[in-house]
């Protein structure tokens, strides 16, 4: 065994702190050395390919701009521009209110769903099975599902034939597509996953002996819900919520395609100045749309410490 | 008043249940409009009624037409989604590691990939076109598109690893070092075969993400279009039954992989068994 | 280079930031002896085992192995193996391959790693297992394997973190009479960590008690039990009284006391709070005057002819011989 070099060359008995230890050699890496050699390819794409173009719409958001040419300056003016126009003030408005309804119709289902799998569902096979199921439509593309509604909802389409062939009603339903009502329906349906994913998560790391003590104390079953399992689960109801709601206001295809043409979304909006070239204002209105979302998102976080929660 | 203990589930079970076939049929319903529709006679239209059956819109799929090419946007949906996959996992892997220690700097990088997530996906697009104009360089796939995509897929990546590693007992990490392991040896023979699972998973997971990917994807591949671009090209232009087919062939493809790695994760799951560090408690030596 | 011991600790220290978990320890361990580290959890007997192992870096002093000083070295480089306390097999290996796995990161070649290993196997009477996965096995078995997989290396000293505290009481003195065999045909160290009296009773040559980071004794179990160096260890061991005499405080051995009448010699005035069964013998606590709780072993038929029950005033009384003097805390 070869230590040259670490050998006290004194007499093996009781030392004294400090007094003779050979000094101490490591030749091993500092551990947040080794860490970040580990997260460095991932610091390195997220700063490159999204803090940086963050930062570049944040520029651009005050240049200058005409018909021919965009030119770097600094004024307020797009922003002016953006935040007095009411069309502006309009479309957020719908967006909140649609991302508020959605929220509200994902997070009913989306916890009723989990608690059904984690608790009610016995057996762990037939538990991934469900969960496969919900989450199989996951893996087709957002645009098919979307334009999957269509022909559902139409005149002439599914749900209607059904419901007259059903007797329900005489005539089809007018308001179930290109309204409010399907952009609200194809929403729930993209995104209730995100909710029941980490609400799901959640609640399976309850100890069901929780619950168990609950009973025993006398706590119906109403009680333990409201005073035991949605405390313990409010990280994932956070973080779907944060999904669902940064979804809905970046999303871009659902009301183009659903609403027919009677709302616009946000992103939109952003897109048709993309393709007329107008880069500053698109900027601008980038940067509102960043700003908003990081608030939400900011105030959402308060409520729980997420990063506490994931990576534990 | 006494309630009889018993074994009968409760009614809220039923109501649950109820809810949730509901929901799946929510779910599935114009999945399945779709199916259905995509087997259109060859003069029926986009809604029903069903004018015949045919597979005559199949066909159309991979005749490459003048208003898309299917088969080619196809096949460079799968290479992009195959390398964003493979990427994905070698970074998100790496990373999840090196967040199982708080370092400096671990904060802000979590925030980071939970903004990049969170971001809506056309600005992110948007961003980056933007960045490759000013650069005077041209977006194209395996590049600005590339890019975007893993703004997407990382985030998610490094949060499933997060679950995974979770799981995952220092000991035997420790008991490697123990044994003689290199660092490197450690990784090779302990680490990742232990990981595979939940690394397979996300590899899946980056594949579909990538594959189905549109509004990242939009503003930086240039004028060659994956499928999901190539869609939306239709679906302005056209509505025909083509759309359909083409819908119900991506949900097979996308099915087809899930499938595999899915049986492929079970068959290790099921032969390593749940071996957490809880010891199994003992009858026989 | 003295080889008269096979593991010296040299006042070694630990502490995480502003805690210190072990404080200056120092501690020789004879050669082929089984050495058990006892105490309270948060003591720093698993700390000072890791340490030894090498999982630990040392924050102060050093660690001798056959005389060589260690503190600097990797684990596989010590001449140490440790068997953790979940065992940590490999899950996606057979237990064959768990147990060649050291051999296979030296390089050696499959066919003579996988007889080595198969040797080992059936030292540990696990032959028929070699093509298992480890989940298929059950607690005990694991044991094994990880056993072997320890012992393939041909340590010099075996490191044990907690090995039975999973196990149910009926496989726990089992295993321990095989780990007490086992250690006596090795010839090696063994250093034991536990948090139970009977254990460390039962099977160590040499008895390590810790608190709080410290060494509080080291001496054989008789030596320990009979001659409790502190009101501490007295507790710790169980079946000892401690009690404030004239010029400090003593300990006297609860089967050494009896119900008696007040005479000459030493005893204490109470009342019955408990009669315990044990089957062989009856424990008696009695809360004596002063406040203090003690009591007394009783064997069952001398227990009978007069039995006693809560409430009853009793006086304890022992002999002169078995009382014993304590160094205060």
């Amino acid at each position: 065994m070869s230590t040259t070099g670490l050998i006290s060359d004194l007499p093996i008995g009781l030392k004294k702190t400090g007094s003779i230890t050979p000094k101490r050699r490591s030749t091993r890496l500092p551990p947040w050395m080794v860490s970040w050699f580990q997260v460095g390819p991932l610091a390195l794409i997220l700063t490159v390919l999204f803090a940086l173009p963050t930062t570049l719409f944040l520029i651009v958001s005050f240049y200058d701009y005409d018909r021919v040419g965009i030119y770097p300056a600094f004024m307020l003016d797009n922003y002016r521009e953006l935040l007095t126009t009411p069309a502006t003030w309009r479309v957020y408005a719908s967006s909140l209110r649609f991302a508020f309804i959605v929220w509200a119709i994902t997070l009913f289902l989306g916890f009723n769903i989990a608690y059904f799998l984690i608790f009610h569902i016995r057996s762990g096979v037939m538990r991934t099975v469900l969960f496969l199921l919900c989450a199989i439509p996951f893996w087709t593309s957002g645009i098919i599902r979307t334009i999957a509604w269509i022909p559902f909802l139409g005149r002439n389409g599914a749900f209607n034939q059904m419901l007259m062939g059903l007797g329900v009603t005489s005539h089809p339903l007018d308001f179930l597509l290109f309204s409010d009502f399907a952009v609200i329906i194809t929403y729930v349906h993209l995104f209730t996953l995100l909710m029941v994913g980490p609400i799901a998560n959640s609640l399976s790391k309850i100890d069901p002996a929780l619950m168990e003590a609950a009973r025993d104390a006398g706590a119906s079953r109403w009680r333990t819900m409201t005073d035991i399992v949605i405390p313990l689960s409010k990280t994932g109801i956070t973080l779907g919520s944060i999904l669902v709601f940064t979804q809905v206001m970046g999303d871009y295809f659902v009301v183009r395609q659903m609403s027919g043409g009677q709302s616009a979304s946000i992103v939109s909006m952003l897109s048709t100045e993309i393709q007329a070239m107008q880069y500053p204002p698109a900027s601008a209105n980038a940067m509102v749309l960043v700003i908003f979302v990081a608030i939400l998102v900011g105030v959402m976080m308060k409520v729980v410490d997420v990063r506490k929660e994931l990576v534990k | 008043m006494s309630e009889r203990i018993s074994d009968k589930r409760p009614w809220t079970f039923y109501a649950l249940a109820t809810l949730f076939g509901a929901y799946l049929l929510f779910l599935y319903g114009p999945m399945f409009v779709i199916y259905v529709l995509s087997f259109q006679g060859p003069n029926g239209g986009v809604t029903f009624p069903m004018v015949g059956t045919s597979v005559v819109w199949f066909q159309e799929v991979f005749q490459p037409g003048q208003m898309a090419n299917i088969p080619v946007s196809f096949q460079r949906s799968l290479s992009l989604a195959a390398v964003v996959s493979v990427l994905t996992v070698v970074i998100s892997v790496a990373a999840g590691l090196g967040f199982r220690r708080r370092f400096p700097g671990s904060g802000a990088l979590f925030y980071l990939a939970v903004a990049s997530l969170v971001m809506p996906s056309l600005l992110v697009g948007f961003g980056i076109g933007l960045g490759f104009q000013f650069l005077g360089w041209q977006p194209s796939l395996f590049t600005s598109a590339l890019g975007a995509q893993l703004t997407w897929t990382l985030p998610f990546g490094l949060f499933a690893m997060f679950a995974v590693v979770n799981r995952f007992n220092r000991s035997w990490e420790e008991a490697a070092t123990d044994l003689g392991a290199s660092a490197w040896q450690r990784l090779r023979y302990v680490t990742i075969p232990i990981l595979l699972p939940g690394i397979i998973g996300v590899a899946m997971g980056a594949f579909t993400l990538s594959y189905d990917e549109y509004a990242r994807t939009t503003l930086t591949i240039g004028p060659k279009n994956t499928l999901p671009l190539e869609i939306y090209a239709l679906i302005s232009s056209a509505t025909s039954p083509t759309l359909f087919a083409i819908g119900t062939l991506t949900t097979g493809v996308s099915f087809g992989a899930i499938l595999v790695s899915l049986l492929l994760v079970l068959r290790m799951q099921r032969r390593r068994g749940r071996l957490d560090h809880d010891r199994l408690s003992v009858t026989q030596a | 280079m003295d080889n008269r011991f096979d593991v010296e600790l040299a006042s070694v220290t630990k502490r995480y930031g502003a805690t210190l978990a072990v404080d200056a320890i120092s501690l020789r361990i004879p050669r082929g002896t089984y050495c058990c580290l006892l105490g309270p959890s948060g003591c720093g007997k698993t700390t000072t085992l890791r340490m030894i192992a090498g999982h630990e870096a040392v924050t102060d002093g050093d660690i001798l192995i056959h005389g060589e000083n260690v503190s600097d070295l990797p684990p596989i480089k010590r001449g140490t193996a440790m068997m953790f306390q979940s065992y940590a097999l490999f899950p996606h290996m057979s237990c064959l391959d768990n147990v060649a796995f050291s051999l296979k990161m030296r390089g050696v070649a499959k066919k003579e790693r996988h007889a080595r290993a198969r040797e080992y196997l059936g030292l540990v009477h696990m032959a028929d297992y070699a093509d298992r996965l480890p989940a298929q096995l059950s607690g005990g078995q694991q044991q094994r394997i990880a056993l072997a997989r320890a012992l393939i290396n041909r340590p010099r000293v075996l490191l044990l973190d907690e090995p039975l505290s999973a196990l149910d009481p009926f496989l726990r003195v089992k295993v321990r009479e095989e780990l007490k065999r086992l250690q006596r045909e090795l010839g090696i160290t063994f250093i034991h960590v536990t948090h139970s009296q009977d254990e460390a009773m039962a099977l160590a040559d040499l008895m390590v008690v810790m608190e709080d980071g410290h060494i509080r004794q080291s001496a054989p179990p008789r030596d320990v039990f009979e001659r409790p160096v502190s009101p501490f260890i007295a507790r710790f061991i169980g079946s000892h009284n401690v009690l404030t005499a004239a010029h400090g405080q003593i300990a006297v051995r609860a089967d050494r006391c009896r119900l008696g009448a007040a005479g000459d010699g030493p005893h204490v005035n109470g009342q019955v709070i408990a009669v315990e069964y044990q089957g062989a013998m009856v424990r008696v606590a009695v809360k004596t005057e002063a406040g203090d709780e003690v009591s007394a072993l009783v064997p069952d038929q001398m227990f009978y002819r007069k039995p006693a029950e809560p409430g009853d005033l009793a006086t304890l009384v022992w002999s002169e011989q078995d009382t014993h003097a304590l160094m205060d805390a």
